[in-house]
């Protein structure tokens, strides 16, 4: 095990700058309007700078939470690395989160000091009406003046900061570094931690499945705020000196084809959600784009079916590598990669240096082809080492040496692996994993309701697409406008990836004895299947 | 009586939970923070109970800002 390493941080700006590579384009920020700046690693050194030494002025030392709650932007990378200098803990969020998501993540990771925007700031303060007592301040980064003493404005912060910033470049491997969020199937979000260490496991596992070139560009979709989008958009190509351009909008197909030919992108790496909404695009639409640089394309997030896959490698003409990780373990864990053949809809094999397995119900070796638990064998330096303020979860996310995925898959006699579904009731929908529990919070707060369960079910676009079952009150009827009083609270508490798709009005929650909702009953009733055994099911 | 705009902004209002948003006919999605591609059906359910009107979809694809939809809502309404 390690007992120093870098600081990520100092790995990914001040290291280039020092070995005479300051003035390499580190990346390029495409914007909205589709306008577009280079952004050299200097600059990135420089911004980054003084972001710590104003985050140091306000008293942030080692080992302080400091929330990032804006859109993709260079300030929020910017951000980032000015919190690491410091030695403090980042957590990235979301700019889709509502107040009560914030609440849970910012109370949760006792939070000193948030970052973000105007148009974001009055959903902070909304959270900060249910009590977040850690709280130090507000920093925004569109605000020309203080607002107050704890509504801060960030340009007049930095105006007031040097560009230059002393820290050590090494330190202990273990130093907490960053934490990410992920939905349990109950209770409330667990924050993954995150040490320096994981860089290597990030960077070795950038170098194996990625395998790109000095003259290629590379593009990696992802929002910085999950984990892929963190590691994959900003660490790893930093560190490697890797060609990249970032989007700072959301999907649409007519701009992305076109960044893919305008940057001459090589390895792309996306989403399969974004696959399948390419595919509803009429065919004549790709062909009014060259793609003639593509080389590879990877996808994350969810399973990548083999119709996509097929759809994909016939319009694009080049390979498709589907992969998988998760927030927990930091960096890919199982993929399709170069020199690999593809089975179209596998996960792939294990990276060189990683053992995965599973194990069945008994957290036994399960055979060839049998379902069961996807699990790792522990030691990756990239390993989450601790769920924030949930020690219980955490240790039972392990068996041993064996880290247990949550996710259910099957290896064939081939060694590549097959994921089957999640073992719990977390619901990934568009590649982001969604808790039953915070929706259904969402959805009791209306007076309307008085019992509910939201279920994920199989969809042709987002993998799982939402479902909300509801039980209303005597005296209320269902209705459009009731319907979207229900969308509108949790798109606006919770998240918009979180709205429920469906709604069903139905006279009872299926739960067993102990008042647990038989999710599966739910499932069954949906797709029309039989709903099993019911001897545990209330009366 | 409001005009269609200021019925429009109400609904912006209301939908994305902020009342500084002023809308004008040139408003996008990339000026809204949170109106993405999920919010924009709690939007378009909004406008269509607001205006006891019904968008089809060819319609609400063709939404690039909200001028094109406050366009949309005068003519049903004039219909």
């Amino acid at each position: 095990m390690m007992t120093s390493c870098e600081n990520i941080a100092y790995a990914c700006t001040r290291k280039v700058c020092e070995s005479g590579l300051g003035d390499k384009v580190a990346y390029k920020w495409i914007h909205n309007d589709l306008s577009d700046s280079d952004i050299t690693y200097r600059q990135i050194e420089q911004a980054s700078n003084r972001v710590a030494n104003a985050l140091k002025a306000l008293g942030v030392t080692k080992g302080d939470k400091v929330s990032i709650f804006l859109p993709k932007s260079p300030e929020l990378v910017e951000c980032f690395f000015g919190i690491l200098k410091n030695e403090a803990v980042s957590c990235t969020l979301f700019s889709t989160f509502g107040e009560s998501a914030l609440f849970d993540r910012l109370s949760d990771s006792r939070t000193r000091f948030v970052i973000t925007r105007l148009s974001l700031l009055k959903r902070i303060q909304k959270a900060r009406e249910e009590g977040l007592h850690d709280l130090r301040g507000i920093l925004v980064t569109d605000l020309p003046e203080h607002q107050d003493d704890f509504v801060l404005s960030l340009p007049r912060l930095l105006e007031q900061a040097s560009p230059d910033f002393d820290f050590s470049p090494h330190l202990d491997a273990e130093t907490p570094a960053f934490i990410q969020y992920t939905s349990g199937s109950t209770g409330k979000p667990k924050g993954a931690l995150h040490v320096h260490a994981g860089a290597a496991a990030m960077i070795a596992s950038f170098k194996e499945v990625f395998d790109i070139q000095p003259q290629e560009h590379y593009w990696c979709t992802a929002d910085p705020a999950w984990i892929t989008g963190l590691v994959y958009g900003v660490i790893a190509p930093l560190i490697c000196l890797t060609g990249q351009v970032h989007f700072g909008g959301s999907f649409h197909a007519a701009t992305w084809l076109g960044i893919l030919q305008k940057e001459c992108i090589d390895v792309w790496y996306t989403a399969p959600t974004a696959l399948r909404m390419l595919m509803q695009e009429e065919p004549q639409v790709f062909s009014q784009y060259d793609y003639s640089r593509l080389k590879r394309i990877y996808s994350v997030g969810e399973p990548l079916n083999p119709e996509v896959y097929h759809w994909g490698r016939k319009v694009f003409g080049v390979e498709l590598y589907d992969n998988w990780f998760q927030s927990e373990t930091g960096s890919i864990m199982i993929t399709n990669r170069p020199g690999l053949p593809v089975k179209p809809g596998s996960m792939g094999k294990p990276l060189s240096y990683i053992q995965a397995f599973i194990l069945d119900e008994k957290m036994q070796p399960a055979l060839a082809r049998s379902q069961g638990h996807l699990c790792l064998k522990r030691g990756w330096s990239s390993m989450f080492r601790a769920y924030i303020n949930k020690d219980d979860l955490y240790r039972e996310k392990f068996n041993g040496d064996a880290y247990i995925s949550g996710d259910l898959a099957y290896q064939d006699q081939d060694g590549y692996f097959w994921y089957v579904s999640r073992s719990d009731d977390v619901i990934n929908t568009a590649g982001h994993l969604v808790g039953p529990f915070e929706v259904e919070s969402a959805l009791l707060e209306i007076e309307e309701i008085v019992d509910v369960a939201v279920i994920g079910v199989p969809d042709p676009i987002l993998h799982e697409k939402i479902i909300a079952f509801i039980c209303l009150r005597k005296d209320s009827q269902w209705s459009r406008a009731l319907e979207l009083k229900c969308r509108v609270n949790i798109s606006n508490k919770v998240s918009t990836t979180a709205t429920p798709q469906e709604y069903h009005i139905v006279e009872k929650i299926p739960k067993n004895k102990s008042g647990k909702i038989l999710r599966r009953v739910l499932k069954a009733w949906y797709e029309g299947n039989d709903p099993g055994d019911l001897s545990t099911m209330e009366e | 009586m409001m005009n269609v705009y200021d019925q429009l902004n109400e609904v912006f209002r209301e939908v994305f939970a902020d009342d500084a948003i002023q809308v004008t006919p040139e408003t996008t999605a990339d000026d809204i923070e949170g109106w993405d591609s999920l919010s924009h059906v709690n939007l378009i359910i909004a406008v269509e109970l607001k205006f006891g009107i019904e968008f089809t979809q060819k319609e609400i694809r063709s939404f690039d800002n909200v001028g094109q939809m406050a366009a949309c809502v005068q003519s049903k309404i004039k219909n």
